[in-house]
This record gives C-alpha cells, structure tokens and sequence, in this order.
C-alpha cells in the first residue's frame, strides 16, 4: 500500500508540474503579455529603448517616443517580471501561487486571490449539489432497475438513461430554463444569495442540469455491478433468511455495487467542472466559470493563467484521492 | 474505467441480451440511426442548391415569426431563417466533430498502438502523456488552445481532436496489449515480419473495430463540446449548432419565440442519439467489450 501511495504522489507530482506548466506557458509564449499592460506602447521596439538607456537618442517626441515611455515599459516589464524568461517566469509564478499570492489582473489591477476566494466557493458548491442530485437520483433508479432487470421497468428507464446521456447540458439547461423558470416560474431567473435558502434555489436548476446527465451514467453503472452482486451466495443467503426485498438491496448488495461508481466519480468531477462552466453561463452564475470567460475576453491572462490552474490542480487531487480510495477498496488496482 | 466521460454507454446491456443475443443482428434502430445521419449528411452537402434562405443575412424576414410552412422553424430575433440557420449549423458541427474524431483516431490510435505494442519505457511515455491530457478537464484544456490560437474551424477542431487523442490512445492501446500476445501475432513474429509490418497488417485492423465504436460516440462527443465552447464565446466564428442555440438562449428570445432554441437542440439531440446508439450496436455486434475495459 505504502508503495502504491508513494508512486501515486510522484505521479501527483509529475502531473501537477505539467498541468500548470503548460497552463502558464501557453498563454505566456503566444501572444504579448506586456501590451495588455502598456497598450500600444508595446510595440516600441527594445532596441530603440536600450539606445535610450545607453543615452544615445532620446526619450523625446522626435524619436518616436513620448517622454517616459520607456520608463514606463521597464517598470511594467520590472513588475511583472517580464524581462526574465518563460521558465523563470514560472518558477517565481509558482513560488508565489503556493504561497497564496496568484498576482494581480492585468487589466483592472484587482488582487486574482480575491478573485479565486470569491467565485470558487459558488462553482464548489454547484458541483457538490450536482453530485448529491446525480447520486441521490442514480442510487433509487439503478437499485429499482436492478431489481427486475431486462423487465418492464429496466427497459424504460434504459430507454431513459440512454436519451439523457444524448442531451448536451446546455441544452438540458436551456430547456431547464425555459419550462421552470420562465414558463412555470418556479425557480427564479437570477442568481442571488441573500441566505442558504436563496442560494439553494438558484443552484438547483443548473445542479438538474449538471447532475441529470450524470446520474444516468452512474445508473447503468450501478445497474451492471448490481446484477453481478445480486447473483452472489451471500445474496441467496440473505434471501433464504427472509429478509426483505428493500433491506437486501440497500444493505448488502447496495456496498458491494458502488465501486464503478467510486472510480468514474472522480473523472466525472472534472466532467461537471468543464459542464459547470457552460452552465454557469446559462444561469447567470457568478461562479469561476463566468469570471474565467469575462477574463479570457477581456485578455487578461494572469487570471486565466490563475483560475485554470486551480481548476485544473484541484481536478487532479480529487483523481488522486479517488484513485488512493479506490487502492483501499480494491487491493487488485494497486498492482498497476 | 476512466472512459466514461468518452463513451457514456460503454456498460449498455452488461447481462442482458448477452445471453439471448445468440443471433446477432444490428437491428432497426441502428439502421434508424444511420438513415436520420444519412440524411442530414446529405441536407447539409447539398445546402447550397437547396431553396433556404442565406442563414446569415439579417432582416431577411419579419422578425420572430413562429413555424410556419414557409418557414419550418421560424425566424430568429434578427429576422434569419432559423431551419437554414440549423442545416448551416450543421455543416459546421459535423465538420468539426468529424475532423476531431479522425485526429484523434489517427494520432491517438497510432500512438496507442506503439505503446502496446513495443512496451517497457515507450509505453511509459506514452502513457503518461494521456494520463497529462486526461488530467484536465477537457473543456478547459480547449479553452486553453481556442484563447492561446485562434477560433478558425481548423483550430477547433485540432483543438478537440487533442482532446480525443487520450481516450481513443488508452483505448487502442489496451487492445494492443490483449491482441498482442495472441497467437496469429507471434506466428507473424516468427515469420520474420518486422515491427512495422505486424503493427499495420496484424494489430490494426483487429484494433480498428472498438476505435470504431469509440469514434461514433467521439464524435458525439466533440460536436457537443463544440456547443459547449460556443456557449463560452470561444467556438468557431460561423454558425454551428452550439451558436444557434446560444443566440436563442436569452431570456427574452426564450419567452416570445423558444424554437429558436428548442428546434437547433431537438436536431443537436437526434444527432446525439443516432451517433451513439449507432456506436452501441457496433460495440455490441462486435462484441468487443472484453477489451474496452
């Protein structure tokens, strides 16, 4: 076991490096960083300011310049580290995220940590509700189609999972949106977050959203390794004991039947973080995913470079740690 | 286990009709399936000679009409026909799933065929790089390229084509693993065939059939998550399926005139659902379960 964990955390490693990395320098290397400090001033090219440094033109209006500019460049440059190289940019990038400190946006100055602290609570909290709709909705239905699999209602609700795993989650939402909000008007049409209550009816929708998709797949996953658990001996035994129907599916093959789920429950996490962006769109969510868009518009790459990081090293923690649970439960995973 | 996310019906009929499926038929729905992609496969392709109206001219008609026969779907807010909107939009989203799921098959297959095949520090490698790209979550890992570059249909496409590099490569190289211990593979080895030739001759083509089920729910996949970058603004800059159905989304267009938006995603879901029951039944009547996990 200790092996296992020790091989995981190197990978974890490994990974982490490579995740932030490529985040960093892809929208480090294309693209100029510096002219969405400066503006057009970027485009000064540095020879004329290094003539200007050794004192052989001047920084004045006939030579193209205004007076300060390039002070002003060498400062931005200064500040941000700019003049330094891309690996060394993201060695003191790194050093300053995990220290907490992600920088400032680039466009409007704001503290990026803010940012994160602001909009992250709301995506998290989206997520886990989408996951508590996603469980609570597959754990009854997997356990009812297993029940009396290939009959009557096996086959309807396998009808159901299929077309539900065919409907792209904007377009869930949208319909969503369209028959509960605004035809029905159940759920309101913004978010807002004036007490739980609030909160909880503003995310229910887009959790629907996110979590019906979900839930089929964790159905006919739950579904298939029931149907193997229900043909064990222990299954006769408890049968021959006398125990109800509904006691023996939830309390003695239920367990047995929830490692598919365990596993894929980590990857899907990163599914419901892609999903959560798009449908923070559609509900108007003030979560990471809207603020990451606005950020991508409006080119401010600290940010981005910041909120996908986060995202993306906080997906490969829930896959480590599922992948560490699921060594636990299942001694064979630990051999590969 | 983690192919999930790429083929979300992978577990259809564990027990099921395993048993009684003693006659294998590809059945009605799979032929269903294939007609309705068939179908649209030929509206889009001969779009142009098709009496619709130009899906980008604004103020060709009033402004949200509801169905009618002159206009199937009606029109949008803009007064753009919204049935030509939907046939355009398909063009592009094909395009783009299809040249995603091709890179995919191409780069990921090719790479997932090495790794099995050779083994030992390749492997390794190789391994490592879809377990990188499966660390992302996908559709940041898109957003990532479309900002970095460009919103061309090439760069999206490419863009989740690399997304379906990993899924495709884990795949082709676990049935690599299995098939490459078998029999009719040694015999080629003692034959004196060379690397390449076994790879090309022998392992592909037994290979190439779960790639295929893979690839018609890939591509499933990948004109989804081109909806999903539309809905992000970073989707191509023409009309595909995702554009439409975000342009119709707002709260206003939603109450005075919805199929705007429900007629695109009605379409968008057919298309879904043909691509992946068409995949099921491959994977079924091929019977390859042993090897996709």
């Amino acid at each position: 076991m200790l092996q296992f964990i020790l091989r995981r955390v190197a990978q974890l490693v490994l990974v982490v490096f490579s995740v932030t990395f490529l985040t960093f320098a892809s929208l480090n290397l294309v693209g100029d960083p510096l002219f969405n400090i400066v503006g057009v001033l970027s485009g000064i090219p540095d020879e004329q300011c290094e003539a200007v440094a050794r004192g052989e033109i001047e920084d004045t209006q006939s030579s193209g310049l205004n007076m300060g500019d390039c002070a002003l460049i060498a400062q931005a440059k200064e500040q941000n580290n700019l003049d330094k190289n891309v690996v060394e940019r993201y060695g003191i990038w790194l050093t300053d995220m995990v220290s907490g400190d992600f920088g400032t946006s680039f466009v409007n100055g704001s503290e990026i940590s803010d940012i994160v602290k602001d909009r992250l609570p709301v995506t998290v909290r989206l997520i886990v509700l989408a996951q508590v709709v996603a469980l609570g909705i597959a754990i009854p239905w997997g356990v009812a189609s297993a029940y009396r699999a290939n009959r009557g209602f096996d086959k309807v609700s396998t009808v159901g999972s299929f077309g539900l795993l065919s409907i792209p989650n904007f377009a869930l939402g949208v319909i969503l949106l369209y028959f509960f909000t605004l035809r029905w008007q159940i759920f309101p049409s913004r978010y807002e977050n004036q007490g739980w209550w609030s909160e909880l009816k503003a995310l229910t929708l887009p959790a629907f959203t996110l979590g019906l998709g979900l839930a089929a797949t964790y159905q006919r996953l739950l579904r298939t390794d029931l149907i193997t658990t229900l043909q064990d001996d222990f299954i006769h035994m408890a049968r021959a004991k006398g125990m109800t129907d509904r006691h023996i599916m939830y309390r003695h093959a239920l367990r047995p039947s929830l490692f598919s789920v365990v596993t894929v429950f980590g990857v899907n996490t990163g599914a419901l973080i892609g999903g959560a962006l798009v449908v923070e769109q559609i509900f108007s969510i003030p979560g990471v995913g809207t603020e990451l868009v606005e950020a991508v518009l409006r080119n401010d790459p600290p940010v981005v470079v910041a909120l996908i990081s986060v995202v993306a090293v906080g997906f490969v923690l829930i896959n480590f740690f599922v992948d560490l649970l699921y060594g636990y439960l299942d001694p064979r995973v630990r051999a590969t | 286990m983690t192919e999930t996310i790429a083929d979300p019906v992978a577990d259809a009929d564990p027990v099921g009709n395993a048993a009684d499926a003693v006659e294998k038929k590809l059945g009605v729905g799979f032929w269903a399936a294939v007609g309705w992609l068939g179908v649209l496969v030929v509206t889009v392709l001969l779009a142009p000679l098709l009496p619709f109206d130009d899906p980008r001219k604004v103020a060709a008609n009033p402004a949200r009409l509801g169905p009618s026969l002159d206009h199937w779907f009606g029109t949008d807010a803009l007064g753009r026909d919204v049935f030509a909107r939907t046939v355009y939009g398909a063009r592009v989203s094909l395009v783009v799933g299809f040249i995603a799921i091709a890179f995919g098959m191409v780069v990921g297959g090719s790479l997932g065929l090495v790794a099995g095949y050779f083994r030992g520090r390749i492997d390794q490698l190789i391994s490592f790089v879809f377990f990188t790209l499966l660390s992302f979550p996908s559709l940041i890992l898109a957003l990532l390229i479309t900002t970095t570059f460009d919103r061309t249909l090439r760069t999206v496409s490419l863009t989740l084509g690399v997304l379906a590099v990993a899924p495709v490569g884990r795949l082709a190289r676990a049935t690599t693993l299995v098939f490459a211990e078998r029999e009719f593979v040694a015999a080629a080895r003692v034959v004196g065939a060379k690397h390449f030739r076994i790879i090309t001759r022998e392992l592909l083509p037994v290979v190439l059939i779960p790639m295929a089920a893979l690839a018609l729910l890939g591509m499933g996949v990948a004109i989804v998550a081109e909806g999903g970058l539309a809905f992000l603004q970073l989707s191509v800059e023409d009309i595909s399926w995702g554009v439409i159905i975000n342009d119709g989304r707002g709260i206003r267009d939603l109450q005075e005139n919805p199929h705007v938006a429900l007629m695109p995603i009605s379409v968008m879901f057919l298309t879904i659902l043909a691509l992946n029951f068409a995949g099921d039944r491959v994977r079924d009547y091929f019977d390859v379960r042993e090897t996709a996990f």
